[in-house]
Protein backbone atom coordinates (compact mmCIF):
# COMPACT_ATOMS: atom_id res chain seq x y z
CA UNK A 1 0.00 0.00 0.00
CA UNK A 2 1.40 3.38 -0.99
CA UNK A 3 -0.03 6.33 0.89
CA UNK A 4 0.80 9.91 -0.04
CA UNK A 5 -0.39 12.54 2.36
CA UNK A 6 -0.30 16.28 1.51
CA UNK A 7 3.05 15.87 -0.20
CA UNK A 8 4.96 19.02 -1.14
CA UNK A 9 8.33 18.77 -2.80
CA UNK A 10 10.96 21.18 -4.04
CA UNK A 11 14.57 20.61 -4.98
CA UNK A 12 17.11 22.09 -2.53
CA UNK A 13 17.77 25.80 -3.17
CA UNK A 14 14.95 25.95 -5.76
CA UNK A 15 12.21 28.52 -5.29
CA UNK A 16 9.11 26.76 -6.51
CA UNK A 17 7.50 23.55 -5.43
CA UNK A 18 7.57 20.86 -8.11
CA UNK A 19 4.80 18.93 -6.34
CA UNK A 20 2.02 20.63 -4.43
CA UNK A 21 -0.46 19.04 -2.04
CA UNK A 22 -0.53 15.52 -3.48
CA UNK A 23 -2.88 13.09 -1.76
CA UNK A 24 -3.05 9.51 -2.97
CA UNK A 25 -3.72 5.97 -1.89
CA UNK A 26 -2.70 3.10 -4.10
CA UNK A 27 -3.57 -0.42 -2.96
CA UNK A 28 -2.56 -3.86 -4.19
CA UNK A 29 -4.01 -5.33 -7.39
CA UNK A 30 -4.56 -1.99 -9.12
CA UNK A 31 -3.51 -0.69 -12.52
CA UNK A 32 -2.78 3.01 -12.26
CA UNK A 33 -1.95 5.32 -15.14
CA UNK A 34 -0.24 8.64 -14.49
CA UNK A 35 -0.45 11.20 -17.28
CA UNK A 36 0.45 14.84 -17.67
CA UNK A 37 2.41 17.21 -19.86
CA UNK A 38 6.19 17.52 -19.94
CA UNK A 39 7.58 18.89 -16.69
CA UNK A 40 4.31 18.40 -14.84
CA UNK A 41 6.01 16.39 -12.09
CA UNK A 42 5.16 12.78 -13.01
CA UNK A 43 8.69 11.45 -12.71
CA UNK A 44 9.30 13.47 -9.55
CA UNK A 45 6.19 11.89 -8.06
CA UNK A 46 7.15 8.29 -8.85
CA UNK A 47 10.63 8.85 -7.43
CA UNK A 48 8.88 9.37 -4.09
CA UNK A 49 7.35 5.91 -4.26
CA UNK A 50 10.61 4.13 -3.41
CA UNK A 51 12.23 6.87 -1.38
CA UNK A 52 14.66 8.17 -4.02
CA UNK A 53 13.23 11.59 -3.19
CA UNK A 54 11.97 12.48 0.26
CA UNK A 55 9.07 14.90 0.72
CA UNK A 56 9.85 18.50 1.66
CA UNK A 57 6.52 18.57 3.53
CA UNK A 58 3.96 15.83 4.11
CA UNK A 59 4.36 12.07 4.10
CA UNK A 60 4.86 9.14 1.79
CA UNK A 61 4.25 5.80 3.47
CA UNK A 62 4.91 2.42 1.94
CA UNK A 63 3.17 -0.43 3.76
CA UNK A 64 2.81 1.98 6.66
CA UNK A 65 6.48 2.96 6.82
CA UNK A 66 7.58 6.56 6.27
CA UNK A 67 10.08 6.80 3.39
CA UNK A 68 12.33 8.99 5.53
CA UNK A 69 12.88 6.15 8.00
CA UNK A 70 14.53 3.54 5.78
CA UNK A 71 16.97 3.28 2.87
CA UNK A 72 16.04 3.32 -0.81
CA UNK A 73 17.13 -0.33 -1.01
CA UNK A 74 14.64 -1.29 1.71
CA UNK A 75 11.69 0.23 -0.18
CA UNK A 76 12.93 -0.86 -3.60
CA UNK A 77 12.52 -4.47 -2.56
CA UNK A 78 8.78 -3.82 -2.43
CA UNK A 79 8.53 -1.14 -5.10
CA UNK A 80 10.32 -1.84 -8.37
CA UNK A 81 10.99 1.17 -10.55
CA UNK A 82 11.78 0.74 -14.25
CA UNK A 83 13.22 3.93 -15.72
CA UNK A 84 12.63 5.23 -19.19
CA UNK A 85 16.13 4.92 -20.62
CA UNK A 86 17.71 1.44 -20.47
CA UNK A 87 21.07 3.12 -21.14
CA UNK A 88 20.93 4.51 -17.62
CA UNK A 89 21.09 1.12 -15.95
CA UNK A 90 22.75 -1.47 -18.20
CA UNK A 91 26.34 -2.09 -17.17
CA UNK A 92 27.00 -5.81 -16.73
CA UNK A 93 29.11 -8.04 -18.95
CA UNK A 94 26.28 -10.50 -19.61
CA UNK A 95 22.50 -10.39 -19.72
CA UNK A 96 22.43 -12.96 -16.92
CA UNK A 97 24.50 -10.78 -14.59
CA UNK A 98 22.44 -7.73 -15.43
CA UNK A 99 19.33 -9.45 -14.09
CA UNK A 100 21.18 -10.97 -11.14
CA UNK A 101 22.63 -7.58 -10.06
CA UNK A 102 19.63 -6.41 -8.07
CA UNK A 103 19.03 -9.87 -6.60
CA UNK A 104 22.60 -9.93 -5.29
CA UNK A 105 22.18 -6.43 -3.85
CA UNK A 106 19.09 -7.54 -1.97
CA UNK A 107 21.04 -10.47 -0.56
CA UNK A 108 19.05 -13.38 -1.99
CA UNK A 109 20.61 -16.82 -1.80
CA UNK A 110 22.53 -18.21 -4.77
CA UNK A 111 19.93 -20.89 -5.46
CA UNK A 112 17.04 -18.43 -5.47
CA UNK A 113 19.00 -16.00 -7.66
CA UNK A 114 19.57 -18.73 -10.27
CA UNK A 115 15.92 -19.70 -10.21
CA UNK A 116 14.64 -16.14 -10.49
CA UNK A 117 17.04 -15.12 -13.27
CA UNK A 118 16.14 -18.21 -15.26
CA UNK A 119 12.45 -17.47 -14.85
CA UNK A 120 12.90 -13.81 -15.91
CA UNK A 121 14.95 -14.77 -18.98
CA UNK A 122 12.34 -17.26 -20.10
CA UNK A 123 9.42 -14.99 -19.37
CA UNK A 124 10.85 -12.18 -21.49
CA UNK A 125 12.20 -14.39 -24.29
CA UNK A 126 15.80 -13.48 -23.53
CA UNK A 127 17.20 -16.94 -22.77
CA UNK A 128 19.16 -17.18 -26.02
CA UNK A 129 21.02 -13.97 -25.11
CA UNK A 130 21.96 -14.94 -21.56
CA UNK A 131 25.73 -14.98 -22.16
CA UNK A 132 25.76 -11.98 -24.50
CA UNK A 133 26.68 -8.44 -23.55
CA UNK A 134 23.47 -6.53 -22.86
CA UNK A 135 24.89 -3.55 -24.75
CA UNK A 136 24.61 -5.51 -27.99
CA UNK A 137 20.85 -6.03 -27.67
CA UNK A 138 18.39 -4.01 -29.76
CA UNK A 139 16.46 -1.12 -28.23
CA UNK A 140 13.33 -3.17 -27.62
CA UNK A 141 15.28 -6.05 -26.11
CA UNK A 142 17.12 -3.68 -23.77
CA UNK A 143 13.79 -2.34 -22.60
CA UNK A 144 12.57 -5.90 -21.97
CA UNK A 145 15.78 -6.67 -20.12
CA UNK A 146 15.22 -3.70 -17.78
CA UNK A 147 11.71 -4.92 -17.05
CA UNK A 148 13.03 -8.45 -16.52
CA UNK A 149 15.73 -7.23 -14.13
CA UNK A 150 13.07 -5.57 -11.96
CA UNK A 151 10.41 -8.30 -12.10
CA UNK A 152 13.10 -10.82 -11.14
CA UNK A 153 12.98 -9.84 -7.48
CA UNK A 154 9.18 -10.00 -7.46
CA UNK A 155 8.25 -6.58 -6.02
CA UNK A 156 4.65 -5.87 -4.99
CA UNK A 157 4.52 -2.59 -6.85
CA UNK A 158 5.92 -2.19 -10.36
CA UNK A 159 6.34 1.33 -11.65
CA UNK A 160 7.00 1.77 -15.37
CA UNK A 161 8.23 5.13 -16.64
CA UNK A 162 7.32 5.53 -20.33
CA UNK A 163 7.40 1.80 -21.10
CA UNK A 164 6.18 2.15 -24.69
CA UNK A 165 8.79 4.58 -26.02
CA UNK A 166 10.63 2.98 -28.94
CA UNK A 167 8.54 -0.20 -28.84
CA UNK A 168 6.71 -1.66 -31.81
CA UNK A 169 3.04 -2.50 -31.56
CA UNK A 170 3.65 -6.20 -30.95
CA UNK A 171 5.78 -5.37 -27.90
CA UNK A 172 3.12 -3.00 -26.62
CA UNK A 173 0.49 -5.72 -26.88
CA UNK A 174 2.79 -8.10 -25.06
CA UNK A 175 3.41 -5.51 -22.36
CA UNK A 176 -0.34 -5.16 -21.85
CA UNK A 177 -0.60 -8.93 -21.46
CA UNK A 178 2.22 -8.93 -18.92
CA UNK A 179 0.63 -6.10 -16.93
CA UNK A 180 -2.74 -7.86 -16.90
CA UNK A 181 -1.08 -11.07 -15.74
CA UNK A 182 0.70 -9.22 -12.92
CA UNK A 183 -2.62 -7.83 -11.75
CA UNK A 184 -4.03 -11.33 -11.42
CA UNK A 185 -1.15 -12.05 -9.02
CA UNK A 186 -2.35 -9.16 -6.85
CA UNK A 187 0.54 -6.89 -7.91
CA UNK A 188 0.06 -3.21 -8.59
CA UNK A 189 1.36 -1.70 -11.81
CA UNK A 190 1.78 2.05 -12.10
CA UNK A 191 2.38 3.28 -15.64
CA UNK A 192 3.64 6.76 -16.46
CA UNK A 193 3.04 7.40 -20.14
CA UNK A 194 2.26 9.87 -22.88
CA UNK A 195 0.84 7.11 -25.03
CA UNK A 196 -2.95 7.58 -24.85
CA UNK A 197 -3.70 4.52 -26.99
CA UNK A 198 -1.65 2.32 -24.69
CA UNK A 199 -3.29 3.76 -21.58
CA UNK A 200 -6.72 3.27 -23.15
CA UNK A 201 -6.04 -0.41 -23.82
CA UNK A 202 -5.02 -0.84 -20.18
CA UNK A 203 -8.16 0.88 -18.83
CA UNK A 204 -6.45 1.89 -15.58
CA UNK A 205 -7.40 4.15 -12.72
CA UNK A 206 -6.10 7.37 -14.22
CA UNK A 207 -4.31 10.17 -12.39
CA UNK A 208 -3.84 13.42 -14.30
CA UNK A 209 -1.11 15.77 -13.15
CA UNK A 210 -0.61 19.34 -14.24
CA UNK A 211 1.85 21.84 -12.72
CA UNK A 212 2.63 19.55 -9.82
CA UNK A 213 -0.92 19.03 -8.61
CA UNK A 214 -3.38 16.22 -9.20
CA UNK A 215 -6.07 17.55 -11.49
CA UNK A 216 -8.15 14.40 -11.60
CA UNK A 217 -7.97 10.94 -10.11
CA UNK A 218 -10.57 8.52 -11.35
CA UNK A 219 -11.89 6.06 -13.83
CA UNK A 220 -10.16 6.10 -17.22
CA UNK A 221 -13.44 6.08 -19.20
CA UNK A 222 -15.02 9.04 -17.47
CA UNK A 223 -11.83 11.13 -17.66
CA UNK A 224 -11.35 10.57 -21.38
CA UNK A 225 -14.93 11.71 -21.98
CA UNK A 226 -14.26 15.03 -20.21
CA UNK A 227 -13.01 17.48 -22.84
CA UNK A 228 -12.22 20.39 -20.50
CA UNK A 229 -9.88 18.36 -18.28
CA UNK A 230 -8.08 16.78 -21.22
CA UNK A 231 -7.50 20.21 -22.71
CA UNK A 232 -6.17 21.54 -19.41
CA UNK A 233 -3.57 18.75 -19.27
CA UNK A 234 -2.78 18.86 -22.97
CA UNK A 235 -3.84 15.27 -23.62
CA UNK A 236 -5.44 14.07 -26.85
CA UNK A 237 -8.19 11.48 -27.01
CA UNK A 238 -7.63 7.86 -27.96
CA UNK A 239 -9.07 7.01 -31.37
CA UNK A 240 -11.73 4.75 -29.91
CA UNK A 241 -13.03 7.60 -27.75
CA UNK A 242 -13.14 9.81 -30.82
CA UNK A 243 -15.16 7.13 -32.54
CA UNK A 244 -17.52 7.16 -29.57
CA UNK A 245 -17.83 10.96 -29.84
CA UNK A 246 -18.85 10.59 -33.46
CA UNK A 247 -21.39 7.88 -32.77
CA UNK A 248 -22.82 9.32 -29.56
CA UNK A 249 -25.66 8.87 -28.57
CA UNK A 250 -25.96 5.75 -30.70
CA UNK A 251 -23.55 3.93 -28.38
CA UNK A 252 -23.54 4.56 -24.61
CA UNK A 253 -19.93 3.72 -23.75
CA UNK A 254 -16.64 4.12 -25.65
CA UNK A 255 -15.38 0.69 -26.75
CA UNK A 256 -12.36 -0.68 -24.90
CA UNK A 257 -10.73 -2.26 -27.94
CA UNK A 258 -11.27 -2.75 -31.67
CA UNK A 259 -13.13 -6.01 -31.19
CA UNK A 260 -15.66 -4.36 -28.91
CA UNK A 261 -15.98 -1.44 -31.34
CA UNK A 262 -16.65 -3.90 -34.12
CA UNK A 263 -19.39 -5.69 -32.24
CA UNK A 264 -20.95 -2.36 -31.22
CA UNK A 265 -21.08 -1.15 -34.81
CA UNK A 266 -22.39 -4.50 -36.00
CA UNK A 267 -25.19 -4.19 -33.46
CA UNK A 268 -25.93 -0.67 -34.70
CA UNK A 269 -26.09 -1.79 -38.32
CA UNK A 270 -28.42 -4.65 -37.42
CA UNK A 271 -30.63 -2.14 -35.61
CA UNK A 272 -30.73 0.06 -38.72
CA UNK A 273 -31.97 -2.83 -40.84
CA UNK B 1 21.74 16.45 -6.69
CA UNK B 2 19.85 18.28 -9.42
CA UNK B 3 20.42 21.68 -7.94
CA UNK B 4 24.20 21.28 -8.04
CA UNK B 5 24.13 21.32 -11.82
CA UNK B 6 22.66 24.80 -11.77
CA UNK B 7 25.80 26.42 -10.40
CA UNK B 8 27.79 25.29 -13.42
CA UNK B 9 25.47 26.25 -16.22
CA UNK B 10 25.30 29.42 -18.27
CA UNK B 11 21.91 31.07 -18.40
CA UNK B 12 20.82 33.93 -20.64
CA UNK B 13 20.48 37.02 -18.48
CA UNK B 14 20.69 40.81 -18.75
CA UNK B 15 23.38 42.64 -16.81
CA UNK B 16 26.29 45.03 -17.31
CA UNK B 17 28.77 42.19 -17.17
CA UNK B 18 26.82 39.90 -19.50
CA UNK B 19 26.68 42.57 -22.19
CA UNK B 20 30.48 43.07 -22.19
CA UNK B 21 32.72 41.76 -24.92
CA UNK B 22 33.64 38.19 -23.91
CA UNK B 23 37.33 39.04 -24.27
CA UNK B 24 36.94 41.64 -21.53
CA UNK B 25 35.17 39.10 -19.35
CA UNK B 26 37.95 36.62 -19.99
CA UNK B 27 40.62 39.19 -19.03
CA UNK B 28 38.77 40.12 -15.83
CA UNK B 29 38.23 36.50 -14.89
CA UNK B 30 41.74 35.41 -15.79
CA UNK B 31 43.51 38.29 -14.02
CA UNK B 32 41.57 37.57 -10.84
CA UNK B 33 42.48 33.91 -11.27
CA UNK B 34 46.19 34.75 -11.55
CA UNK B 35 46.02 37.12 -8.58
CA UNK B 36 44.41 34.37 -6.48
CA UNK B 37 47.30 32.08 -7.39
CA UNK B 38 49.88 34.56 -6.13
CA UNK B 39 48.12 36.00 -3.11
CA UNK B 40 49.31 34.67 0.19
CA UNK B 41 47.71 36.57 3.09
CA UNK B 42 44.19 36.54 4.43
CA UNK B 43 43.97 40.30 3.89
CA UNK B 44 44.67 39.94 0.15
CA UNK B 45 42.03 37.26 -0.15
CA UNK B 46 39.47 39.44 1.59
CA UNK B 47 40.04 42.12 -1.06
CA UNK B 48 40.07 39.60 -3.94
CA UNK B 49 37.01 37.72 -2.81
CA UNK B 50 35.05 40.91 -2.20
CA UNK B 51 35.98 42.05 -5.71
CA UNK B 52 34.84 38.69 -7.11
CA UNK B 53 31.58 38.78 -5.17
CA UNK B 54 31.01 42.39 -6.24
CA UNK B 55 31.30 41.21 -9.83
CA UNK B 56 28.88 38.42 -8.96
CA UNK B 57 26.37 40.98 -7.68
CA UNK B 58 26.85 43.22 -10.74
CA UNK B 59 26.28 40.31 -13.10
CA UNK B 60 23.36 38.92 -11.01
CA UNK B 61 24.95 35.47 -10.78
CA UNK B 62 25.98 35.67 -7.11
CA UNK B 63 23.48 33.01 -6.07
CA UNK B 64 24.75 30.53 -8.61
CA UNK B 65 28.35 31.45 -7.86
CA UNK B 66 27.68 30.55 -4.24
CA UNK B 67 26.17 27.26 -5.40
CA UNK B 68 29.39 26.50 -7.27
CA UNK B 69 31.32 27.21 -4.09
CA UNK B 70 28.98 25.00 -2.05
CA UNK B 71 29.61 22.30 -4.62
CA UNK B 72 33.35 22.56 -4.03
CA UNK B 73 33.08 22.85 -0.26
CA UNK B 74 33.95 19.19 0.27
CA UNK B 75 37.28 19.78 -1.47
CA UNK B 76 37.87 22.99 0.49
CA UNK B 77 37.34 21.16 3.76
CA UNK B 78 39.56 18.31 2.57
CA UNK B 79 42.34 20.74 1.61
CA UNK B 80 42.02 22.50 4.95
CA UNK B 81 42.13 19.33 7.02
CA UNK B 82 44.95 17.71 5.06
CA UNK B 83 47.08 20.85 5.38
CA UNK B 84 46.50 20.91 9.12
CA UNK B 85 47.28 17.21 9.44
CA UNK B 86 50.49 17.51 7.43
CA UNK B 87 51.64 20.06 9.95
CA UNK B 88 51.08 23.49 8.43
CA UNK B 89 49.73 26.13 10.79
CA UNK B 90 46.14 27.35 10.91
CA UNK B 91 46.72 30.61 8.99
CA UNK B 92 48.41 28.80 6.11
CA UNK B 93 45.63 26.20 5.90
CA UNK B 94 43.01 28.97 5.83
CA UNK B 95 44.96 30.80 3.09
CA UNK B 96 45.17 27.65 0.96
CA UNK B 97 41.44 27.00 1.37
CA UNK B 98 40.61 30.62 0.52
CA UNK B 99 42.85 30.38 -2.52
CA UNK B 100 40.88 27.38 -3.75
CA UNK B 101 37.59 29.25 -3.28
CA UNK B 102 39.01 32.33 -5.05
CA UNK B 103 40.27 30.28 -7.99
CA UNK B 104 36.92 28.57 -8.44
CA UNK B 105 34.79 31.67 -8.05
CA UNK B 106 37.01 33.84 -10.26
CA UNK B 107 36.90 31.36 -13.12
CA UNK B 108 33.16 30.90 -12.63
CA UNK B 109 32.68 34.62 -13.44
CA UNK B 110 33.58 33.95 -17.05
CA UNK B 111 31.66 30.69 -17.39
CA UNK B 112 28.51 32.00 -15.69
CA UNK B 113 28.32 35.17 -17.77
CA UNK B 114 29.48 33.96 -21.19
CA UNK B 115 27.55 31.59 -23.41
CA UNK B 116 29.38 28.68 -25.07
CA UNK B 117 29.03 30.65 -28.32
CA UNK B 118 30.95 33.55 -26.82
CA UNK B 119 33.61 31.14 -25.63
CA UNK B 120 33.81 29.89 -29.20
CA UNK B 121 34.29 33.45 -30.50
CA UNK B 122 36.96 34.27 -27.94
CA UNK B 123 38.95 31.16 -28.79
CA UNK B 124 38.63 31.94 -32.48
CA UNK B 125 39.97 35.43 -31.92
CA UNK B 126 43.02 33.74 -30.42
CA UNK B 127 43.47 31.89 -33.78
CA UNK B 128 43.30 28.40 -32.33
CA UNK B 129 42.55 25.52 -34.73
CA UNK B 130 38.79 25.10 -35.11
CA UNK B 131 38.68 21.38 -34.32
CA UNK B 132 40.26 22.10 -30.97
CA UNK B 133 37.86 24.96 -30.28
CA UNK B 134 34.92 22.79 -31.21
CA UNK B 135 36.02 19.95 -28.94
CA UNK B 136 36.54 22.33 -26.02
CA UNK B 137 33.27 24.21 -26.46
CA UNK B 138 31.32 20.97 -26.83
CA UNK B 139 32.91 19.62 -23.67
CA UNK B 140 31.82 22.72 -21.75
CA UNK B 141 28.37 22.57 -23.25
CA UNK B 142 27.92 18.93 -22.30
CA UNK B 143 28.89 19.21 -18.64
CA UNK B 144 25.31 19.81 -17.45
CA UNK B 145 23.95 17.11 -19.75
CA UNK B 146 26.36 14.52 -18.41
CA UNK B 147 25.64 15.62 -14.86
CA UNK B 148 21.93 15.04 -15.42
CA UNK B 149 22.76 11.65 -16.92
CA UNK B 150 24.76 10.78 -13.82
CA UNK B 151 21.83 11.71 -11.58
CA UNK B 152 19.50 9.49 -13.61
CA UNK B 153 21.95 6.60 -13.48
CA UNK B 154 22.43 6.89 -9.73
CA UNK B 155 18.64 6.91 -9.23
CA UNK B 156 18.30 3.94 -11.52
CA UNK B 157 20.89 1.81 -9.71
CA UNK B 158 19.71 2.82 -6.26
CA UNK B 159 16.26 1.57 -7.30
CA UNK B 160 17.92 -1.77 -7.97
CA UNK B 161 19.22 -1.97 -4.44
CA UNK B 162 22.69 -0.47 -4.91
CA UNK B 163 23.88 1.22 -1.73
CA UNK B 164 26.79 3.42 -2.68
CA UNK B 165 27.75 4.38 0.86
CA UNK B 166 27.83 0.83 2.16
CA UNK B 167 30.86 -1.33 2.88
CA UNK B 168 34.56 -0.72 3.37
CA UNK B 169 36.66 1.55 1.17
CA UNK B 170 37.29 -1.09 -1.54
CA UNK B 171 33.64 -2.08 -1.66
CA UNK B 172 32.70 1.58 -1.95
CA UNK B 173 34.98 2.09 -4.92
CA UNK B 174 33.52 -1.03 -6.55
CA UNK B 175 30.06 0.43 -5.92
CA UNK B 176 30.80 3.11 -8.50
CA UNK B 177 31.24 0.60 -11.33
CA UNK B 178 27.49 0.28 -12.04
CA UNK B 179 27.37 4.09 -12.26
CA UNK B 180 30.51 4.78 -14.26
CA UNK B 181 29.97 2.17 -16.98
CA UNK B 182 26.54 3.41 -18.10
CA UNK B 183 27.81 6.99 -17.86
CA UNK B 184 30.77 6.28 -20.15
CA UNK B 185 28.67 4.19 -22.55
CA UNK B 186 26.02 6.91 -22.72
CA UNK B 187 28.66 9.56 -23.40
CA UNK B 188 30.21 7.51 -26.20
CA UNK B 189 26.81 6.87 -27.76
CA UNK B 190 25.98 10.55 -27.49
CA UNK B 191 29.23 11.66 -29.10
CA UNK B 192 28.68 9.21 -31.94
CA UNK B 193 25.16 10.50 -32.49
CA UNK B 194 26.42 14.05 -32.37
CA UNK B 195 29.11 13.32 -34.94
CA UNK B 196 26.63 11.66 -37.28
CA UNK B 197 24.10 14.46 -36.90
CA UNK B 198 26.81 17.04 -37.62
CA UNK B 199 28.19 15.21 -40.63
CA UNK B 200 24.73 14.90 -42.12
CA UNK B 201 24.52 18.68 -41.82
CA UNK B 202 27.82 19.11 -43.72
CA UNK B 203 30.20 19.84 -40.85
CA UNK B 204 33.67 20.56 -42.21
CA UNK B 205 32.44 21.22 -45.75
CA UNK B 206 33.67 24.80 -46.00
CA UNK B 207 37.33 25.26 -45.18
CA UNK B 208 37.06 28.82 -43.93
CA UNK B 209 34.43 29.29 -41.27
CA UNK B 210 32.57 32.55 -40.97
CA UNK B 211 30.48 33.66 -38.04
CA UNK B 212 27.16 35.43 -37.74
CA UNK B 213 28.38 37.35 -34.72
CA UNK B 214 31.75 39.06 -34.67
CA UNK B 215 33.43 40.63 -31.70
CA UNK B 216 33.81 44.40 -31.47
CA UNK B 217 35.05 46.46 -28.57
CA UNK B 218 32.59 49.17 -27.60
CA UNK B 219 33.12 52.28 -25.51
CA UNK B 220 31.76 50.44 -22.47
CA UNK B 221 34.27 47.61 -22.96
CA UNK B 222 37.23 50.00 -23.10
CA UNK B 223 36.02 51.84 -20.01
CA UNK B 224 35.51 48.76 -17.90
CA UNK B 225 38.73 47.15 -19.08
CA UNK B 226 40.72 50.29 -18.17
CA UNK B 227 39.01 50.53 -14.80
CA UNK B 228 39.69 46.89 -14.10
CA UNK B 229 43.36 47.07 -15.13
CA UNK B 230 43.84 50.16 -12.99
CA UNK B 231 42.41 48.36 -9.98
CA UNK B 232 44.61 45.34 -10.63
CA UNK B 233 47.71 47.52 -10.86
CA UNK B 234 46.68 49.35 -7.71
CA UNK B 235 46.25 46.04 -5.92
CA UNK B 236 49.66 44.79 -7.05
CA UNK B 237 51.31 48.04 -6.04
CA UNK B 238 49.69 48.12 -2.63
CA UNK B 239 50.30 44.51 -1.82
CA UNK B 240 53.61 43.62 -3.39
CA UNK B 241 55.49 46.88 -3.33
CA UNK B 242 54.11 48.78 -0.37
CA UNK B 243 53.55 45.55 1.61
CA UNK B 244 50.28 46.74 3.04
Amino acid sequence: MIEVESLYFKYPLANDYVLKDINLKIGLGEVVGIMGGNGSGKTTLIKHFNGLLKPTKGFVRIFGKDTREESVAYFSKKVGLVFQNPGHQIFSDTVWNEIAFALKNFGFEEEIINKRVKWALEFFNLTQYKDMSPLLLSGGEKKRLCLASVLAWNPDFIILDEPTVGQDFLQKEKLIEIIKMLITQNKTVIVVSHDVEFIWLLQPRLILISNGTIVKDGDCKSIFKDNSILEKCGITKPQLVELYDELYPLIEQPPVDVIEAYSMILKLLRGLK
Amino acid sequence: MFWLAEGLVYRRQESIIHSLDPRVKLIISFSLFILSLFSSTIFEFIILLSAIFLLGVLSKVLRRMIKTITFSLTFVIMIFVINLLVGYDLIFSIVISLRFIAIISSSSIFFLTSSPDELDLVMRSLHLPYDLIFAFVTAVRFVPVILLDAIQIIDSQRSRGLEIEKGNIFKRIRNYIPILIPLIVQSIIRSEELAEAMESRAYGFSKKRTSYYTLHFKMKDYLILCLHLMLVVLFILLVYFLHL
